[in-house]
């Protein structure tokens, strides 16, 4: 051991270089871990700590006493907890106003929530927990006064967190809890009703059953909305899915990136110690002890530099992490994030000190003399490379040719690069698109008028209009199944010249009982073509189709029908119409808007894409996406920079030769040059391919399932990547030929740097 | 300018055997290390060298030999001193026009032969050749020379293929291509075979009378014979 730390001493500027290189990976690594472990076991967390309901129900308010009446013919209950719960309720503290409070009226029993401050309401007057979302946006600690409508002021007790919804402003409301208890000792009575039910199961592999009976004894219970645990963490998955997708493929990156970093410096340590290897052989050591040798150096460096780059990754990526689980409600990992960095440690001291002693037992098996003397004349790259042109910049790729696993792990790492680089970009341009394009979801109509059926002529001889037609939309459930909800869309005519989502499967709607559905309802209700869609609407009545089409709709998670009006009309006389209106290309969009109004209409709904209620979260999603993309591409760089550079290195007798021979900077450039360009022209065209036909659907399916959402890079898209593949390419060539032509010529034809 | 003109005139533009010499070196230093480990391998070293002469340097092992040839080809710079080839002052030069002088106004020969692996030994041969600079007919002329070296049967082999022999005549024939008035060859028999070292020595010679200036660094006295004077490297001076 203390002769190895001797050796590494002496080798200080190599030894600091070696470490560099692996606080730099551990870093990536660290990073990579931090994000993708705290968003992967972030909902568990917060479950087990809030101790989360496994079924919640929501509905019109009702007697708590009838509904606990329903709840006692249910099997498999261990307890209930009743809420009631105020909608749009002012919240004020500190000047700062939020007026979509929602006052959670909590009685005695189990809580659903996590505290992460303070303590629990309990029954004193004026008293208040308030979830973190709201406490952050509205800068609340505990102790601090918060006035809640016309209950008035209000001290903070606690801060919680519940994992049933991601937290305000995320979430449309502002949750905060007040006792029941206080409520009836300041007013002298508590609210009888209850709106909300959250429950508890003994077994909850049993809980389908539970939630099948809980939708019958729920027999007119208006408004019923049931959400489980599970169907929470679904809703979570698909919204995070892409996120973890996305760095998952990232720290594949990373630690590709660093696995040819480390191997490329470990191979340069070998190279440079050739001699000395030989030396080793020589006097009798053998091939085991050697790369024994190296190993112990290695580990001797990788462990410092890997365990502070990955502290440092980690460190980083703590904050940002904490703020977006924060924001959707989830716990950060604390302390049980040590287990994946240790493992991320062992796995990066364990490339380390493979990367340096594989080379070195290959190293090893060469005959000592050859050693001694520096060991390059090799017949390199073989019958291929013989094969090549010659010139300077194919020599470039024939030096390439006798490094054919290290020349496919770069150009992997490039390839992945590319590949994700595009999909974040196609994403990117997907997001912007649902947000701003109404075809992205198969509209193809620009307003929506509140007008009556009788105006839709009038509106269709507007100036700048090219087609329109009236228009129902109304929210129904499945008639057996009141807990699945859905939405029916009804056009007198032709729908698809209005609204087109994709048809997977069947045909479209040809008469007045046939019904098409989305991907997300069939699969939800479990209906097939040709069965019978019944639905019950908001007014009670009830309609029936017959399911003739499948379509791969996005708008409401693919749970919509489109039907004719007729039958929604006969069950549900009020269903409000509307005029849907089509702009002529290069129309009056202001000029139709004050037609319209003229004509009756209150202001006209100009129709946005699937995501068009959060467009400031779409666009920050389409930046980061973007950023992330360039960093992307940085990475690559370095990879490439490392890659060329290792080359330059292993090669520096070669190099020197050329220059003693007469080349100069503009030689080096072209032998480096075609070793790059071989690697970056075969990586954009693959990574193409592997991101349009294996990452895209993958990500579109972890988004949605009901819907072709896969992220398909555009033409523009990959000449952009490729451009700027090249760019990088020339950067790289450029940074590592003027390295090259500065190192001493006589140095290098000795073999030493 | 003046110094680029000369050197891409090629041999025509050569100083007159005899009248002035073509390498004049004065007082060249060079260390290696630093502080109480360094060591002077050269001390204030003089040489001449004309045209069509071929000068021999011997010494011992680490005497600093090969440390004046890479001196005297730009390969390594002086601590002080001055070098000056065919009226070019070698030392003062910049990369890139050293560069330029390495290509037409040098050619090197070494003792591990020094040939790209990935090339075959034409194709070493040629790669001066095809450098931006390159003499005017060199590819040619390096066709010629391969040929002339009896190296035709094997011009298409990679070098680990060839004899230790067959590699340093492959090396003398890139030295040569862009045709340089001055051929600095470093140990260039000691991994040679007896037989094989007589016939690199033998081409050699020849150099001389094409008019070419040829420095042999070398520690074998027999090799030292063929030269036309014997210098002696120690305490890094030339005597």
């Amino acid at each position: 051991m203390s002769a190895a730390l001797r050796r590494l001493r002496a080798r200080g500027a190599r030894s600091a270089l070696a470490a560099t290189g692996v606080l730099a990976a551990g870093a990536m690594l660290g990073t990579a871990v931090t994000v993708a472990y705290g968003l992967g076991t972030g909902f568990d967390r917060a479950t087990q700590r809030a101790d989360a309901p496994d079924l919640i129900a929501s509905f019109d308010e009702r007697s708590r006493a009838d509904v606990a009446r329903r709840v006692r013919a249910l099997p498999n209950v261990e307890s209930v907890s009743y809420r009631f719960e105020v909608k749009d309720v002012p919240i004020a503290a500190g000047g700062e106003v939020i007026r979509s409070g929602a006052v959670e009226v909590v009685r005695s029993g189990r809580r659903g929530y996590a505290l992460l401050e303070g303590r629990d309401i309990a029954g004193a007057p004026r008293e208040i927990v308030v979830e973190r979302g709201v406490a952050r946006e509205l800068d609340l600690g505990v102790g601090d006064r918060l006035d809640v409508g016309r209950l008035g002021a209000h001290r903070v007790v606690g801060i919680s967190l519940a994992p049933d919804n991601v937290a305000y402003p995320l979430a449309d409301a502002a949750r905060i809890y007040l006792s029941s208890a206080a409520l009836a000792r300041r007013f002298g009575s508590e609210p009888s009703e209850a709106n909300r039910m959250l429950l508890w199961v003994r077994d909850s592999r049993r809980l389908d059953s539970t939630l099948v009976q809980a939708r019958a004894v729920s027999f007119g219970v208006s408004d019923l909305r049931f959400l489980t645990r599970a169907g929470v963490r679904v809703l979570r998955d698909e919204a995070a899915g892409i996120v973890i997708a996305l760095l998952v493929a990232f720290s594949l990156i990373a630690t590709l990136a660093a696995g040819v970093m480390l191997g490329a410096l470990g191979r340069a340590d070998v190279e440079r110690r050739l001699p000395a290897i030989g030396v080793l052989r020589a006097v009798g050591l053998s091939r085991a002890g050697v790369a024994a040798r190296f190993a112990l150096d290695a580990v001797l460096i990788a462990l410092p530099a890997a365990a502070l780059g990955i502290a440092a990754g980690a460190l980083l990526a703590r904050g940002p992490t904490a703020s977006l689980l924060g924001s959707i409600n989830e716990l950060a990992p604390g302390a049980a994030l040590l287990g994946p960095l240790g493992g991320a440690l062992v796995a990066l001291v364990a490339i380390a000190c493979g990367a340096s002693a594989w080379p070195a037992w290959r190293a090893s098996r060469r005959p000592p003399v050859e050693l001694l003397r520096g060991a390059e004349l090799r017949g390199a790259g073989g019958r291929l490379a013989a094969r090549l042109p010659a010139g300077m910049g194919w020599l470039g790729l024939r030096m390439l040719a006798g490094r054919p696993l290290r020349t496919a792990a770069a150009t992997a790492v490039l390839t992945i690069a590319a590949a994700i680089v595009l999909l974040l970009l196609a994403l990117a341009s997907q997001l912007t698109e649902l947000r701003d394009d109404p075809g992205s979801i198969g509209k193809r109509y620009d307003l929506a008028a509140d007008l009556g059926p009788e105006r839709a002529g009038d509106v269709r001889a507007l100036a700048g209009v090219d087609a329109a037609s009236v228009r129902y939309s109304v929210a129904a459930a499945d008639a057996f199944d009141l807990g699945e909800t859905l939405r029916v869309v009804a056009y007198p005519g032709d729908h698809t010249r209005f609204e087109a989502s994709p048809l997977t499967d069947g045909r479209r709607v040809r008469a007045d009982g046939e019904a098409e559905i989305g991907a997300g309802l069939a699969d939800a209700l479990g209906v097939p073509l040709g069965a019978t869609l019944a639905i019950a609407l908001e007014s009670g009545g009830e309609a029936r189709f017959r399911v003739v089409g499948i379509v791969a709709a996005l708008e409401d998670q693919g749970r919509i029908a489109y039907v004719r009006p007729p039958r929604v009309l006969a069950a549900d006389p009020g269903a409000p119409p509307e005029v849907a209106v089509d702009l002529a290309r290069g129309a009056d969009r202001a000029g139709v808007i004050a037609a319209l109004r003229e004509l009756g209409a209150g202001p006209p709904m100009s129709v946005g894409g699937a995501a068009s209620d959060q467009p400031g979260f779409v666009s920050v999603l389409a930046g980061v996406l973007r950023t992330v993309a360039l960093v992307n591409g940085l990475v690559a760089l370095y990879a490439l920079v490392q890659v060329l550079a290792l080359t330059a290195l292993e090669r520096r007798s070669a190099l020197a030769l050329l220059r003693a021979v007469g080349g100069g900077r503009g030689e080096l450039v072209r032998v480096f040059g075609g070793a790059a360009a071989i690697r970056t022209a075969a990586a954009v065209p693959a990574g193409a391919l592997l991101s349009a036909l294996v990452l895209g659907p993958a990500v579109g399916s972890l988004a949605a399932d009901y819907a072709p959402l896969a992220p398909r890079p555009s033409a523009g898209q990959v000449v952009f990547v490729a451009c700027g593949s090249a760019v990088m390419a020339a950067l790289a060539v450029a940074i590592v030929a003027r390295r090259s032509a500065r190192a001493p010529v006589a140095a290098g034809l000795r073999g030493v740097e | 300018m003046t110094a680029r003109r000369r050197l891409d005139s090629g041999p025509e533009g050569l100083p007159i055997l005899g009248e002035v010499p073509l390498v004049t070196a004065r007082g060249l230093a060079k260390s290696y290390g630093t502080a109480r480990g360094a060591r002077r391998v050269l001390a204030g070293a003089d040489l001449d060298v004309e045209a069509g002469e071929m000068v021999a340097v011997l010494g011992r092992s680490g005497s600093g030999k090969s440390t004046l040839l890479h001196v005297l080809a730009g390969l390594d710079r002086l601590e002080a001193g001055r070098i000056e080839v065919g009226g070019v002052r070698v030392d003062r030069l910049r990369e890139p026009a050293l560069t330029r002088f390495r290509l037409t106004g040098v050619g090197l020969v070494f003792q591990f032969f020094h040939l790209l692996p990935e090339l075959s030994g034409e194709e070493n041969v040629l790669a001066p050749a095809k450098m931006r600079g390159a003499t005017p007919g060199a590819a040619g002329r390096g066709r010629e020379l391969i040929v002339r070296l009896g190296l035709r049967e094997v011009a298409g082999s990679l070098p680990h293929l060839l004899s230790g022999g067959e590699q340093q005549r492959f090396a003398i024939a890139r030295a040569l291509v862009n045709d340089p008035p001055l051929v600095l060859a470093d140990e260039p028999t000691g991994n040679l075979d007896a037989a094989s070292g007589t016939a690199v020595l033998g081409l050699l010679g020849e150099l001389t009378h094409a008019g070419k200036a040829v420095v042999l660094i070398t520690h074998e006295r027999e090799a030292a014979q063929r030269a036309d004077r014997v210098l002696e490297l120690a305490d890094g001076r030339l005597r």
